[in-house]
């Protein structure tokens, strides 16, 4: 596990890929930081960095498949899936060492945006326990998008698609939350709660108002284990039906 | 030993390997010989434990590679068709990152890595990205990740593949230099490879085993009658009839003409006819003063053999398309193949 970890890790650091990827983050991560100082002429608006998470995070949807869609794709792609699953390695160990990989860029990812709370408490007073919670919210998020978006690239082999498919269910994870709210949903009270209760997006909204509940740590967690266990069978359920 | 027991894979409802057991003994070369869409990397997909398959059984060394994938892996090296190399790492990188899938012990890595590149010759370009390296190179660094940690079973499908004839060569001698402590099951088109190469062949075709068996062994069972050919310098006629009146001689088979008095003859031996026959005629034309250039036995090759093989099974589907497949005739000897790769250059300078 440990080999295909490093691998990945080298993938990613050895080729611009994982500094671009962070440099784009950060640039949108310094725009919302802007944006955010521009309203605080008009004494309305309260300037928190909860609030610029949660506008950052609409931006995972286009950053996160980037980030994952060559995790499995190019192994097919280039042939290479045939070393992994010829070596004394289970195929759960790889799905893990690659999951690994994913989270420690996007690690150093959010890393980066550290450098503006820091500012921030040098010059003006920061509310550390929020700050810390909506951290773990930002990573819990990520983390569960990286196990999509890791499952979305085990069904092609084209990289491309799998960033765009993995995009398009992002988008629609963002918003099921709006969707549930509709009036024509709103008709269904089940299929409302139902709904709601996939929406990671409120979730979030709890996290970065200071509160860390055991029950979305926990819908966290299991979208994880639901994704990764899922990419096992996808990649598994290929090998026995291919051709 | 490596034991495959009616091993069958199913592509949806298209069977693409039926049936088949073989055996491969400890330091054996086995070829794997077949045309293309035989089913060859399936199978070796299979033994290598990549595809599952739909019935039968591979034993590595005593472990199933499906109920013990992990333990029967450790004891096979495995290039498949394409080389499994990443194009954005470097070969140094690469073949250890492979040592580390291979569960080598870090303190062994360096070492190991040295031993495996050192013997392909790829020390020059460790620290170039593969990406970078010519399609020989990029085999070899696929061998040399198929050799790491030194497992004793070694799969190698269509090894020589897109090699020039250099190469080739190289690539033979390495397989052969492996024979000393290693099982090795080697698929190929190209039958003068196998010929080189193998102790024994297993030849495939449509999914089904055609034959097992050695290579002389195959070459009797295809029996037939052997082919003189004689080339001489003097009267057609008179040499004509010289041939003819020989014992064991069935008939000439064609005569052609070579410019300047010079004929070449290919005689056809009657069954079991050897050298003695030969002898005879050379005498012969000895005491009549015709002069002898050239003059030798052909042997049945395996290419007769294999499209013997080939045939028995595909009467009635598209014959000539298989034919086509099958690659013209390199004769056995290395040495020829420099030769014909010279003329190959030659050619292309034209």
């Amino acid at each position: 596990m440990f080999s295909v970890y490093k691998k990945e890790l080298q993938s990613f650091f050895y080729t611009p890929f994982a500094y671009v990827i962070t440099a784009l983050f950060i640039f949108l991560f310094t725009y919302m930081f802007n944006a955010a100082l521009g309203d605080l002429g008009q004494p309305v608006l309260q300037f928190t960095f909860p609030d610029i998470f949660y506008n950052v995070i609409f931006f995972f949807i286009f950053l996160i498949p980037i980030l994952t869609m060559r995790t499995f794709a190019d192994e097919r792609k280039f042939g290479t899936e045939v070393l992994l699953m010829t070596s004394p390695v289970s195929v759960i160990q790889i799905i893990l060492g690659k999951y690994l990989a994913n989270l420690t860029v996007f690690l150093f990812m959010i890393a980066g945006s550290a450098l503006f709370p820091i500012f921030t408490y040098f010059h003006g007073t920061l509310i550390m326990n929020q700050l810390i919670c909506a951290y773990i919210g930002f990573f819990a998020w990520g983390a569960m998008f990286i196990a999509i978006g890791m499952l979305i690239s085990s069904f092609t082999e084209n990289s491309i698609i799998a960033a765009v498919i993995g995009e398009i269910i992002m988008f629609a994870f963002m918003f099921i939350d709006d969707f549930s709210r509709t009036d024509f949903i709103m008709q269904f009270p089940k299929l409302q709660s139902v709904l709601y209760a996939f929406a990671a997006q409120p979730r979030f909204a709890y996290f970065s108002q200071g509160f860390i509940r055991l029950s979305d740590l926990v819908f966290f967690a299991s979208a994880i284990i639901v994704c990764l266990s899922w990419n096992y069978i996808a990649i598994e359920r290929r090998r026995w039906k291919r051709g | 030993m490596i034991t495959i027991e009616k091993l069958t894979k199913y592509y949806g409802t298209n069977r693409a390997v039926n049936n088949i057991s073989f055996t491969i003994n400890d330091n054996e070369i086995l070829g794997f010989l077949g045309p293309n869409g035989a089913g060859k990397s399936t199978t070796m997909n299979m033994i290598a434990g990549y595809l599952p398959m739909s019935a039968g059984r591979v034993t590595i060394y005593g472990s199933d590679i499906s109920k013990e994938p992990v333990a029967a892996k450790k004891n096979i090296g495995y290039l498949p068709e394409i080389p499994p190399v990443y194009p954005d790492m470097r070969v140094r990188e690469y073949l250890s990152f492979c040592a580390g899938l291979k569960r080598i012990r870090s303190a062994e890595r360096k070492d190991e890595i040295a031993r495996v590149m050192k013997l392909l010759k790829i020390e020059d370009v460790q620290d170039k990205l593969i990406k970078n390296l010519s399609k020989g190179y990029k085999q070899r660094v696929g061998f040399a990740q198929a050799l790491l940690g030194d497992p004793k079973f070694l799969i190698f499908d269509e090894p020589t593949v897109g090699l020039d004839p250099n190469q080739v060569i190289e690539v033979r001698n390495i397989i052969k230099g492996l024979k000393k402590d290693h099982s090795v099951i080697f698929s190929s088109h190209i039958l003068s490879e196998v010929s080189a190469v193998c102790d024994r062949v297993v030849i495939i075709n449509k999914g089904d085993i055609k034959a097992v068996d050695t290579i002389e062994n195959l070459e009797k069972k295809l029996g037939g009658s052997l082919t003189l050919r004689i080339k001489i310098k003097g009267d057609r006629t008179k040499t004509s009839n010289i041939i003819e009146l020989t014992d064991g001689v069935q008939e000439i088979a064609s005569i052609d003409a070579e410019g300047n008095d010079f004929y070449a003859f290919a005689v056809k031996l009657k069954e079991g006819a050897g050298d003695d026959v030969k002898n005879n005629i050379m005498a012969e034309l000895i005491k009549h003063g015709i002069q002898i250039s050239e003059i030798y036995t052909e042997k049945p090759d395996l290419e007769a053999v294999f499209v013997d093989m080939i045939n028995r099974s595909a009467k009635n589907n598209g014959l000539l398309d298989l034919l086509d497949e099958i690659e013209p005739v390199e004769a056995p000897e290395t040495e020829d193949d420099e030769e014909s790769a010279a003329d190959e250059e030659k050619e292309d300078k034209e």
